[in-house]
């Protein structure tokens, strides 16, 4: 009993102690307020967006926010945007949130954090926003809930397969293949005349994980389109999927060397170099190896994963998106800021300035070449929405592929490791 | 007789008190909240948790291979790095206390890699391993350069090695070099002109006297070790698959990534900050011994 | 005395070896900042064909310079000041006072060394903001006594073992009370003990990344290790950049430890003579 008062009153003197700084703080920051003055309504928006290497386009998009918010409704916002980096954001978010800390806008990946999100009750139900029906029918999905609701605007929006060296294919005089055994033959014909077909970068899990999505969601689509369902229900089986390892031993047998000691930039660097004529990687490395060889002509294509030349599809998912914390004090003008990335006007500018993909109408510039690359297949109707796989799934999966390549894994130890994850997960996630 | 001990506990009390107090508010009672999750299956984001009892612990140490496979990954790195961490540190301390003109650049220059941001550090490493060494094997003929030396498990367990021995050994041998100033030159000359060698005098003189440097040297390798996450994330993410995954490393996914089984997470780390203890009060017992005898 | 020439010569050969390699991937990191990305990925350890000084002009901007500078002083002088003033009092108290109170208070103090950051990460920030210490400096520097003083009141409970009793029983009996014995007589004979300490510290407070990227919410406030960690994009880490960042979060480190290297000397030089 002693012991339990005596802890209090320490923790008591300690908060009385750091109180005096917490109210400093507090001080310094009325006065900020109270300088933007008159009568006008003061709010302070908190932001967690981890791209800091947007931080000028963000910083520029929100002023002229703030500037609208103040001509339309009177309203002072001060933004406080924080920028952690991808590496370490859903970390900090998570502890955040944990803390209860929440940010009133944050940026969260649509496919991966979405569904965990959302069943936590951290995300607010943004249905009714005007933004929604400014959406391209093909993004929307991306950002709706299993009950059909709308939790998130999406800012960076992806149309990939995989990544290939135009100049070569042309000099070589070939077009991406459409079946496997036409892959086959490609590889064939590469290394005929010394090149080697695929540049391997498996350092990072993430990179061979992204199998995964491309060859599962080819074979949901298919003739397997309940199998996320069936999974979620404990019902199904990876084993289904054991197709997939078809092309990622024809990758390997036919890439580069040392592939576990290559990360995600060496890789770029290889490919700029031409050290391989295609990659399994995408087009959100376009920066880097631009930045290698500014000349460099690549390409999007999709990727093979059996002879049926249907299945032969571009993956559309949507990553980056912002929503609003349930939790927010200051709903009014976060609603304001969400409908203010689709703008009528000054959205175009802002996506443009980003260099992502347009995700509604009026959005009106163009787009790099291997987007519009993308394009040729999506409007073909040869794409598919990213199927909805547990992040905690992609994430074993990584490891396995990584484990499978260097020759610690057999096929159908990756396979049960998967279905073992996704048991998991549905058990955690009740 | 009363009256002094209640003197003494107020001034013990006075002393002590504003360390303790904000030890207590910022690493004490975050600590015993960290331990009260792990009897829980929190999973980080859920706002509601139920208490397991022991499950999280009984889940860890019986179902859970990978986490065993870090444990004893993590093991085998204490280990070597104990052992030659200090081994490395001591030979420097001592080499360059003999040094009069050159003693404060190799001082500088070995505790130089403490300077940088670790992770940073370990990024500029992989360069190394993955592109300068293969360079030097093409140029100078020594084909054993070429190797896998982070995408191999066998081999990137000694890429890891050298790349903490790198980092870590400067900081020792600081604190070796800190003991050794405290050894009287005097003693040393006696030694040596009873007609003891350079080693015997080191064995019989200086061991002796810096046994208390040793054991803070041996404690702070023992913890540092188990604790090593960064040197291992920046080399290799702990691949290929786990197979170079310390124990930090697999709390942290089970914690972040994964499904963010927080209260999980929370028993590994239980379960490693017991092994640490124990390793600990082993080693601060021998030790003690020891210096008892010296 | 040949002998002793010959190993002498040994030595330093064995030093210089060592230093190379100690030196080598700083080496590394300093020619291949004067390189843009794709030279760099050309080959690591070729010499810059051209300097490339715009990579600093570009760091020096990216990174707000300046003011993460500032950031990082701040709070590893409070934390520094703060963990020195409270351990060295503590230490002290603690290796001076027999007794199980005394002992069991140390083995906490101690013990809770052992404890991985990660476990406590999401307790310690839910502490930080029910005490608004979360988000500025002060507040983090506060955070970091309560984090190091564990550490500095190990290395003072060793040290102030070396110091006689002699002098505090001496002082006394010339009529100090305890504060003033500690103030007068003690602390300034930790001196070397404190260099060492605030070293350590400083080393860990200025390179530490995960505790301020936890506490600091706005990008001002950042310090240099976090402004540096910005240029780690997602897909696109701007190496050139971040080697030339480091080298310039490096040398405010370098300076501040020849600084205090000296010291150290001086420190020691003092006690010798005094002893």
């Amino acid at each position: 009993m002693k012991k339990i008062v005596k802890g209090m009153m320490i923790t008591a003197l300690a908060a009385t102690v750091l109180a005096g700084c917490g109210n400093n703080a507090n001080s310094t920051d009325n006065e900020g307020g109270s300088t933007g003055g008159g009568e006008a309504k003061s709010v302070k928006l908190k932001m967690f967006i981890a791209q800091p290497r947007f931080k000028e386009q963000y910083d520029k998009y929100i002023a002229a926010f703030v500037a609208k918010e103040k001509a339309d409704k009177n309203i002072d916002v001060s933004v406080q945007l924080e920028m952690p980096t991808s590496d370490n954001a859903a970390q900090i978010l998570k502890t955040r949130l944990a803390s209860n800390d929440a940010p009133d806008i944050f940026a969260l990946h649509a496919t991966n954090e979405i569904p965990s999100y959302y069943k936590a009750g951290y995300l607010e139900d943004l249905s009714d926003q005007p933004f929604v029906g400014k959406l391209l029918d093909s993004v929307k999905p991306a950002v709706t809930t299993n009950d059909g609701k709308v939790v998130a605007v999406p800012l960076e929006t992806i149309s990939w397969g995989y990544l290939y060296n135009k100049k070569i294919f042309t000099e070589q005089g070939i077009t991406p293949p459409t079946t496997l055994t036409e892959m086959k033959a490609v590889t064939e014909k590469l290394k005929a005349n010394k090149i080697t077909p695929f540049v391997l970068s498996y350092k990072e899990a993430w990179i061979p994980q992204l199998l995964l999505p491309l060859a599962a969601g080819a074979l949901i689509e298919t003739g397997n389109k309940d199998f996320v369902e069936r999974m979620n229900k404990d019902e199904g089986s990876f084993t289904e999927m054991k197709s997939m390892f078809d092309i990622f031993d024809l990758i390997n047998a036919n890439g580069t060397d040392k592939a576990t000691e290559v990360g995600g930039d060496d890789g770029a660097a290889a490919f700029a170099a031409g050290k391989g004529a295609m990659w399994l990687q995408g087009p959100w490395y376009a920066e880097t190896i631009l930045k290698n060889d500014p000349n460099m002509d690549f390409g999007v294509a999709p990727l093979p994963i059996n002879d049926n030349p249907d299945a032969t599809l571009i993956n559309m998912g949507a990553s980056t998106s912002l929503a609003v914390s349930k939790t927010t004090k200051n709903k009014e003008v976060a609603l304001d800021f969400i409908n203010y990335v689709l703008d009528d006007t000054a959205s175009n500018d802002f996506f443009q300035s980003l260099k992502f993909n347009p995700i509604s109408n009026i959005h009106t510039y163009d787009s790099y070449p291997w987007v519009n690359d993308a394009m040729v297949y999506i409007k073909e109707g040869k794409a598919y929405q990213e199927p909805k796989i547990p992040q905690s799934v992609k994430d074993e999966v990584g490891k396995g592929l990584q484990a499978y390549y260097a020759g610690q894994l057999s096929q159908d130890d990756v396979l049960k490791a998967l279905d073992k994850a996704w048991q998991s997960y549905n058990k955690v996630n009740k | 007789m009363p009256t002094k001990s209640y003197k003494k506990y107020i001034s013990l009390f006075t002393f002590v008190a504003p360390a303790f107090i904000l030890y207590a508010v910022f690493l004490l009672i975050p600590t015993i909240s960290g331990m009260v999750y792990s009897f829980t299956d929190w999973n980080g984001l859920n706002r509601n948790y139920d208490f397991i009892g022991f499950g999280n612990f009984v889940e860890a140490l019986t179902e859970d291979p990978d986490f065993v496979g870090s444990l004893l990954f993590t093991l085998k790195y204490v280990v070597f790095m104990v052992v030659l961490q200090n081994v490395f540190a001591l030979l420097l301390a001592v080499f360059i206390e003999s040094r009069r003109k050159t003693k404060g650049f190799f001082r500088t220059i070995f505790f130089m890699p403490n300077m940088i941001s670790t992770i940073i550090s370990a990024f500029m490493w992989t360069f190394v391993f993955a592109q300068v060494l293969p360079q030097l094997a093409e140029k100078t003929a020594l084909t054993f350069l070429d190797q896998a030396w982070i995408g191999d498990p066998k081999v990137s367990f000694f890429s890891i090695l050298t790349v903490s021995l790198w980092n870590g050994v400067g900081y020792m041998m600081i604190i070796y070099l800190a003991g050794l100033q405290g050894v009287p030159q005097s003693l040393k000359e006696a030694a040596r002109i009873d007609g003891a060698n350079a080693f015997q005098t080191f064995r019989n003189v200086t061991l002796p006297m810096i046994t208390h440097a040793i054991t803070i040297c041996f404690f702070l390798t023992l913890n540092g070790a188990f604790k090593v996450f960064e040197v291992v994330y920046g080399l290799t993410g702990g691949g290929p698959g786990r197979s170079t995954q310390v124990i930090t490393m697999n709390i942290y996914e089970e914690a972040f990534s994964n499904n963010f089984r927080y209260g999980y997470a929370s028993a590994k780390s239980v379960i490693l900050f017991i092994i640490i203890l124990i390793f600990t009060f082993i080693q601060i017992q021998v030790m003690k011994r020891r210096e008892v005898e010296a | 005395m040949r002998q002793n020439k010959a190993s002498s010569i040994l030595i330093t050969v064995i030093l210089s070896i060592g230093a190379a390699i100690s030196f080598f991937p700083i080496y590394l990191a300093i020619i291949n900042s004067f390189k843009t990305q794709g030279e760099m990925f050309k080959s690591f350890i070729s010499l810059p064909t051209k300097l490339h000084f715009n990579n600093y002009a570009d760091a020096f901007n990216q990174i707000n310079l300046l003011n993460s500078t500032v950031n990082s002083i701040v709070i590893s002088v409070i934390g520094i000041g703060g963990i020195v003033f409270c351990a060295a009092l503590a230490g002290y108290k603690l290796s001076r006072t027999s007794g199980k109170i005394s002992s069991f208070i140390f083995f906490l103090f101690i013990a809770s060394m052992l404890v991985p950051f990660h476990s406590i990460m999401i307790p310690l920030t839910r502490m930080a903001k029910a005490l608004s210490v979360q988000g500025s400096t002060y507040g983090l520097a506060i955070i970091y006594i309560g984090l190091g003083v564990n550490m500095a009141i190990f290395l003072y409970h060793g040290f102030v073992k070396s110091i006689p009793r002699e002098l505090e029983e001496a002082a006394q009996i010339d009529g100090c009370n305890e504060y003033q014995t500690f103030f007068k007589i003690i602390f300034p004979l930790l001196v070397p003990i404190t260099v060492t300490i605030s070293i350590l510290d400083f080393l860990w407070i200025w390179n530490d990344f995960l505790l301020p990227l936890l506490m600091l919410t706005d990008t001002s406030n950042y310090t240099l290790i976090l402004s540096t960690n910005t240029l780690f994009g997602e897909y696109n880490k701007e190496w050139s950049l971040i080697l030339a960042a480091l080298v310039l979060t490096a040398i405010p480190v370098i300076i501040i430890y020849s600084f205090f290297q000296r010291f150290i000397m001086h420190g020691i030089a003092e006690g010798a003579v005094k002893g």
